[in-house]
Order: structure tokens, then C-alpha cells, then sequence
């Protein structure tokens, strides 16, 4: 089997680089190696949103851990329609946001929307996280997975290595255009595969396992049912929960952290170095929330029983291989293709980022378009270096690092709500959310756990206390301080800024046709459909359809209650993000921009320092004696 | 058919790789079991995977206002030709192979052959599509003829 899994992805890198050769060959100026002319095309939006929604949910883990828990995992395949549905609510607006001002990242944007350099500073964080720990985490898995399939012939750091080099080589070659392209073209190949997957496992195998008896998991760990609203349990690491860990809770808080993909700095750049008309609501629409949602829901439990028949996903593999080397090759290049879009859709907006953010705005500002090519490019190599490296000696500590990351990122989302919609949500409001907020996630998660645990004494909870992930615990606390401070401080010095843009937006944007009642429906709607697909409504999936409360009997739908819920809740949700991407204009663009806006003037701090309002203060009343 | 510019094409021509890396794996895992245990059906659907390959290669066209352009061509043609070649050469040298797999292989072949002619014709038309393989008039001494472009009345 070596042979052959080396050859078919030699094949796609191939590919990977012929596209990237095409493209750096195509570029017309030297700076659109950084954003590509600012004019990707649709479909690359469409497919690569896709596949970077299920790079980011890691599909070898999330299959390992459908095969651990059951259908009360699979809540987590629904929670994707929340990244189509913060996609809906946000990217347009950034998009817009950007042609009106000439920004071109999200960290720009905040930053000077709010006129804040610690939302600079926070933003570069959270990239480095996606572009360093999470890459590195999906790299060592797709390390992991060659070594595993070829026996070690191939092994676990030569994978690593090597397919760091070969995406790098794509990225410094092809610019941004050519990993989107490519990010692109193998999300498109790993759809296809899922489904592909799904159908020839039905009809290949003698007994599907999940139609013969389930998804086999532990004893202790309830396969079709969710094991309640709520654990009153201190968290993993201090209690056991009963039934497994999924309440729907557990769920709901899950799938809000998978929001922050939408709004990750690398996702926002992908979107703002677009040129769509209907690309985003398609691709919010029918990949994110549709195919991609859809294969996870339909075809995860499916691959994961057998996984968790075969015992593990290496002898699920064998399993494979004995029908034919081929078909064994083709499922674990489907698993190895989506840590690879993570690795190069992360390691490159992470680098372009960097090189509009940090390197020409602070490091070598006022640096040609040669120039910046040249940032980018050394900026890629260290980030290439630095997630191998990480991925070849650090494992466990990328895991650590990258269970923050779609949290703290997800953190973001008042301060995305701010530019986008609500223009009386003030800097201290954000900021103080932001803090808040953070400190929360860092000490429900591993890393502040143990880093607290290590230096100080034991907390009195674990990991994801009361079952809640924590995103969750993360968000409530934000928005409660960012809410009541906003409240506050809402008409504050910079609020003619914020103002500006929104009144900008609303002469980008024609009027409403929609009535209020229609409005107020729609989101009605979606929050209805959040409490009953994701939220404690969700364990009436349970047993409503194998024990309707009205018959009185219990009945044999042939497949778990859970899973007909769960299919029931995607159809809708698929219909939600529709109304919304579509009827609600959320995701249309119109027309583009008709004028441009300058938010602050173009100042650079280390050159041009501004003193801090109350050290400007405290020094005036020193000096003023 | 306005022409595309140099980013348009660009972005076609990666669409299209991208089509054809999605059909390809799938098509090449199903000849692979097709020929072993697999047989008859997951060799149909192998062919099955290539016209869905070419289907989105027509939708890609469609969405972009072209057609398929002479390179592409070319290479459909060289590689439908050579493994109708190599076809025929197994079935003869190989009788295990004839047996097994030559009707799936014969109704993959005709298949793809129709629904080229099909799209043939409803794109441009029974005679413009007829014409383009007319090889007898291109050797006509006729220069009137030799010169008429195809679709051409007067």
C-alpha cells in the first residue's frame, strides 16, 4: 500500500503545484502575492469555505470521537449550520467594511474601527494560534495517519516534513491565489471522498455496523441519546460524566466555539480577498450548511461505527485495504487532504495577515510591493518551520494550544457585531468583554488548568465544568460585560467613527423590502431552531420518534430517534440560513461601494506615539504644578 | 462569447482541475475494485464518477460562457483513444480479462461516446456537430466548399 498512498499524493501535490505555478505566473503586480489582487474568484469561496469548516473540525478526530460517544456527538455536525449562520450575519458586512475603507484584514478593521491597538494585538494572537498550534495539531495528524497507513514505512516526522515542504512550496510559489486555489481544489476532492465514502461503504460492506447494531462505544457512554440538558458535574479531569460528556449543552456551546471559524482572521481574510456577487450565500448556504453539514450528519455515524467495530481507525483502515489497497488509499487521502487544507489555509492567511498587519505596518512600514512579496515569503518559511517543528516535537503541546484557539476566537464575535451591526458597542465595552471573556475560556480549558494548577494550587474545577464548553462560558461572561459597559460608554469620543461606517454601510446597502414582522420572524425562527436543534430542546430528540408522547406505544423507525431529530433539525437549518443569506440579504451583495471613507488617519505608533489618555492625564497633572 | 480576460481563464482553468481531481479518485478507486472483487456495477460507476467529471467540466463552460478549448480536447481524445486501445489489446491477449470485464467496459465506452455526441448536439446543433467530424469534405478539391465555414447557408 506505501507505494501507491505515496503515489496518489504525489499526484495531488502535483497538482498542488502546477496550480501554483499557474497562478504565480499569472500575477500581474508583485503585491498581489499577499491578497491576491483582491479578486478571487467565487467558487474558490464557495468550495474552500467548505473545506476549511471541516479541516477545522478535524475529521479523523471527529470521527474517532462519533466512534467514542455516538449519535450525541453527531449534535456537533448540526453546530456547522452556526458557522454558515455567523458567516450570514458577518462577512458581507466585513467585505463591505473593507471595500469602504481600503482595509484589507479584519485585525485592520477592528482596529481602527475601535481605535484600538489591543484589538490589534488580540487579533494577531488568535492568528497565530489558527496559523501555529492548529496547523501544527492537523499536520502531526496527517503525520500520524501516512505512518499509520503505510505500516511506518513512511514515518510519523518524514510525513510531516514532507508535506510541510510541498505546501510550502505551493504557498511561496503561488501566493495567495494559488493556496486558495488549492485549498480549494482539495476541499472539493475531500467532499467528494465523504460522500463517495458513505455510498461505497453501504454498498460494499457485507453488514454495516451502524445498521447491524449501532455505533459500539464504551460501556457507560449512551450511543444513541443525549445523556441530558445539563451535568452538574465539576468537569472533565475532576468528575466522570454520567452517560457520556454531550449534554446539550455541552452541544450547544460546542457548536457556538465552531462560530469562531467563521470569524477567525483567516477566514475573514479569504472572504475580504474576494470578488463575489453570489458566491458567499452559496457557499454559506448549500456547502457550509448544506453538503458539508449534511455528509458529516449523514455519512460521520456511518464510517464511525465502523471505526468503532474495527477498533480503531488504523484497523479500520487494514479493514479497507484487505477489499483493495486502493480503496484504503483513497480513505486515508481523504483524511490526510483535510489536515492539509487546515495546515495550508491556515500557514498562508496566517502569513499574508502577518505581512499586512505586522510587518508592513509596524516592522518596515512604507515597503514596495517587491518588497512585501519578499515579507510574505519569509514570513511563510518561518511559519512552515515553526508548525513542523511543532508538529514534529511538540504534539501534544499543539493540542493544548489549538483547544483555545476556535474559543478565544470566538471571542471576537461582540467586536465583529460592533463593525457590522450594532454601532453603540464601544471600545471599553469590547475590551472589556474581550478580557473577561478570555480569562474565562483560558481557565475552563487544558492549558490555564494546568499552567494555574502547576504554579499555584488545585482549582476546584476541571475542563468544560457543568458540561459547558468553554466558548460557552467564554461568551456569557463577554457579552455580559461588554453589554453593560457598552451601555455606558455608548456614545463615547469615538462614536462619530463608528457611526461613519455604519451610516456608510446603510448607503451601500438598498432599503429593507421586508416588513419588521418579517424580520422579527426570521429570527425568531433561528433561535427557536438553535433551542430545539442544538440547545436543551434537543433531548427531545431522544425519544420522540421511537416514543411518540401522543401514541402512547413505542414504535420502530428503524434508525435512531437522535438521528432522525438530527436529520429533521439540518433540513431546517438549511432552510434558516437560506432565508437569511438570501430573502434576508444577508449574504447579497448588491452593489459594491460607491465611495471610500477614511476611519483614522494613517498614524503609526512606534514612529508617531500617542500617549494614552490617562498617562496624558496623570503627566499633565504632575507636570502642571 | 466575449473572450476571458487573464484572471477569468486562470480561474476556469483551476475550476477545472479541481473537477477532474474530485472524479478522477473516486473513478480511479472504483476501476481498481471493479477489476478485483468488485466487478461489473463499481466499474459502471467508475464510469459513472468520469461523466460526472465531465459534467462538471460543461457546467464549468456554461458559468463561464466558453467552450472546451483545443488543449482539453486534445487530451480527452488521446486519453479516451488510448484506453480504448489498451481496451481492446487486454481483451485480446487476456481471455480472463475478456470474460470478466468486457460488457461493463463496452456499455462504459458507448456510454461516454453518447453522451459526448449528445452534448455535441445539443450545443451546437445535429449538422454543426455532424460537420466537425466531416473529414470527406475536407479532402473535397472544391475550394467553395473547402472555404464555407460550418453553418453556413448561402
Amino acid at each position: 500500500m506505501t507505494p501507491l498512498l505515496v503515489s496518489v499524493l504525489g499526484i495531488v501535490s502535483v497538482l498542488g503545484l502546477y496550480l501554483a505555478t499557474i497562478s504565480g505566473r499569472h500575477t500581474q503586480q508583485p503585491g498581489d502575492f499577499v491578497d491576491a489582487g483582491l479578486a478571487l474568484p467565487p467558487w474558490v469561496i464557495i468550495f474552500a469555505g467548505a473545506g476549511i469548516t471541516l479541516a477545522s473540525l478535524s475529521l479523523p478526530n471527529h470521527l474517532l470521537l462519533l466512534a467514542t460517544f455516538g449519535l450525541q456527538y453527531n449534535q456537533i455536525a448540526g453546530g456547522l449550520i452556526c458557522v454558515a449562520l455567523c458567516a450570514a450575519v458577518t462577512q458581507k458586512r466585513v467585505w463591505l467594511a473593507a471595500r469602504l475603507t481600503s482595509l484589507r484584514t479584519l485585525g485592520d478593521l477592528l482596529g481602527d474601527y475601535f481605535g484600538s491597538t489591543t484589538l490589534r494585538i488580540y487579533m494577531l494572537l488568535v492568528l497565530f494560534l489558527f496559523s501555529i498550534p492548529f496547523a501544527a495539531m492537523c499536520l502531526s495528524q496527517a503525520g500520524a495517519l501516512v505512518s499509520a497507513a503505510t505500516a511506518n514505512d513512511v514515518p510519523a516526522g518524514l510525513a510531516i516534513w514532507s508535506i510541510a515542504f510541498v505546501l510550502f512550496l505551493c504557498s511561496v510559489i503561488g501566493g495567495w491565489r494559488g493556496i486558495a486555489y488549492l485549498v480549494a481544489a482539495q476541499s472539493l476532492l475531500v467532499l467528494a471522498l465523504m460522500i463517495f465514502f458513505g455510498a461505497f461503504t453501504g454498498f460494499t460492506l457485507d453488514k454495516l455496523a451502524f445498521a447491524a447494531n449501532g455505533i459500539g462505544t464504551a460501556s457507560g457512554v449512551l450511543p444513541d441519546r443525549i445523556p441530558g440538558v445539563i451535568q452538574f458535574g465539576a468537569g472533565i479531569g475532576k468528575e466522570l460524566p454520567a452517560g457520556g460528556l454531550w449534554t446539550t449543552f455541552a452541544g450547544l456551546t460546542f457548536a457556538l466555539s465552531l462560530g469562531g471559524i467563521a470569524i477567525s482572521p483567516g477566514f475573514s481574510f479569504l472572504g475580504v480577498t474576494s470578488a463575489p456577487r453570489r458566491g458567499f450565500a452559496f457557499g454559506q448556504v448549500w456547502m457550509i450548511a448544506g453538503l458539508a453539514a449534511g455528509a458529516l450528519i449523514l455519512i460521520g455515524p456511518v464510517l464511525a461505527a465502523e471505526i468503532a467495530a474495527s477498533g480503531s481507525l488504523t484497523a479500520f483502515t487494514i479493514r479497507l485495504a484487505a477489499l483493495d489497497p486502493m480503496v484504503a488509499v483513497g480513505f486515508t487521502v481523504l483524511l490526510v487532504a483535510s489536515g492539509q487544507i487546515a495546515v495550508a489555509f491556515f500557514a498562508g492567511s496566517g502569513a499574508s495577515v502577518c505581512t499586512i498587519e505586522l510587518t508592513s505596518r509596524y516592522i518596515i512600514p512604507g515597503m514596495d510591493q517587491r518588497s512585501t512579496r519578499f515579507a510574505a515569503r519569509v514570513t511563510l518559511a518561518l511559519v512552515y518551520g515553526a508548525v513542523a517543528a511543532v508538529a514534529s516535537y511538540a504534539p501534544l503541546s499543539a493540542t493544548i494550544f489549538s483547544s483555545l484557539t476556535l474559543s478565544l476566537s470566538m471571542q471576537l464575535l461582540p467586536a465583529v457585531l460592533g463593525l457590522c451591526w450594532v454601532r453603540w458597542i464601544s471600545r471599553s465595552g469590547v475590551l472589556a468583554g474581550l478580557i473577561v471573556g478570555s480569562l474565562c475560556v483560558v481557565f475552563t480549558e487544558s492549558f490555564g488548568l494546568v499552567l494555574f494548577e502547576r504554579l499555584f494550587v488545585d482549582l476546584p474545577w476541571g475542563r468544560w465544568p457543568l458540561s459547558v464548553h468553554s466558548a460557552g462560558w467564554g461568551l456569557a461572561t463577554n457579552f455580559t460585560a461588554c453589554l453593560l459597559v457598552s451601555l455606558f460608554t455608548r456614545s463615547d469620543a469615538e462614536r462619530g467613527r463608528r457611526d461613519c461606517l455604519h451610516d456608510a454601510f446603510e448607503e451601500s446597502t438598498p432599503a429593507r423590502k421586508g416588513s419588521q414582522a418579517a424580520t422579527t420572524a426570521k429570527w425568531s425562527l433561528t433561535l427557536l431552531w438553535a433551542f430545539f436543534a442544538l440547545g436543551p430542546g434537543a433531548i427531545l430528540g431522544n425519544t420522540f420518534f421511537s416514543e411518540p408522547i401522543f401514541a402512547g406505544t413505542v414504535v420502530a423507525p428503524g434508525m435512531p430517534s437522535l438521528l432522525i431529530w438530527q436529520v429533521m433539525f439540518w433540513f431546517v437549518g438549511v432552510l434558516i440560513v437560506w432565508w437569511l443569506a438570501y430573502q434576508g440579504r444577508l449574504s447579497v451583495i448588491d452593489e459594491r461601494p460607491r465611495h471610500k471613507i477614511v476611519l483614522v488617519p494613517d498614524v503609526n505608533p512606534l514612529f508617531e506615539p500617542v500617549t494614552t489618555p490617562w498617562i496624558a492625564r496623570f503627566l499633565d497633572r504632575v507636570t502642571g504644578r | 462569447m466575449t473572450p476571458l480576460d487573464k484572471n477569468e481563464a486562470l480561474d476556469r482553468h483551476a475550476l477545472v482541475m479541481a473537477c477532474w481531481l474530485a472524479a478522477a479518485l473516486p473513478a480511479a478507486i472504483l476501476f481498481q475494485y471493479g477489476f478485483g472483487q468488485g466487478g461489473t456495477p463499481y466499474l459502471l460507476a467508475a464510469f459513472a464518477a468520469i461523466l460526472a467529471g465531465f459534467v462538471a467540466h460543461v457546467i464549468v463552460n456554461v458559468v463561464y460562457g466558453t467552450g472546451f478549448s483545443p488543449r482539453e480536447l486534445g487530451l480527452g481524445l488521446v486519453i479516451y483513444g488510448l484506453a480504448l486501445v489498451l481496451f481492446v489489446v487486454l481483451s485480446l491477449v487476456s481471455a480472463p480479462f475478456a470474460a470478466h470485464n468486457f460488457l461493463p467496459l463496452s456499455i462504459g465506452f458507448i456510454a461516454m461516446g453518447a453522451v459526448v455526441v449528445f452534448y455535441l448536439i445539443t450545443r451546437f446543433g445535429a449538422r454543426q456537430a455532424f460537420e466537425a467530424f466531416d473529414v470527406i469534405r475536407d479532402f473535397r478539391s472544391d475550394d467553395r466548399d473547402s472555404k464555407r465555414s460550418p453553418g453556413d447557408h448561402t
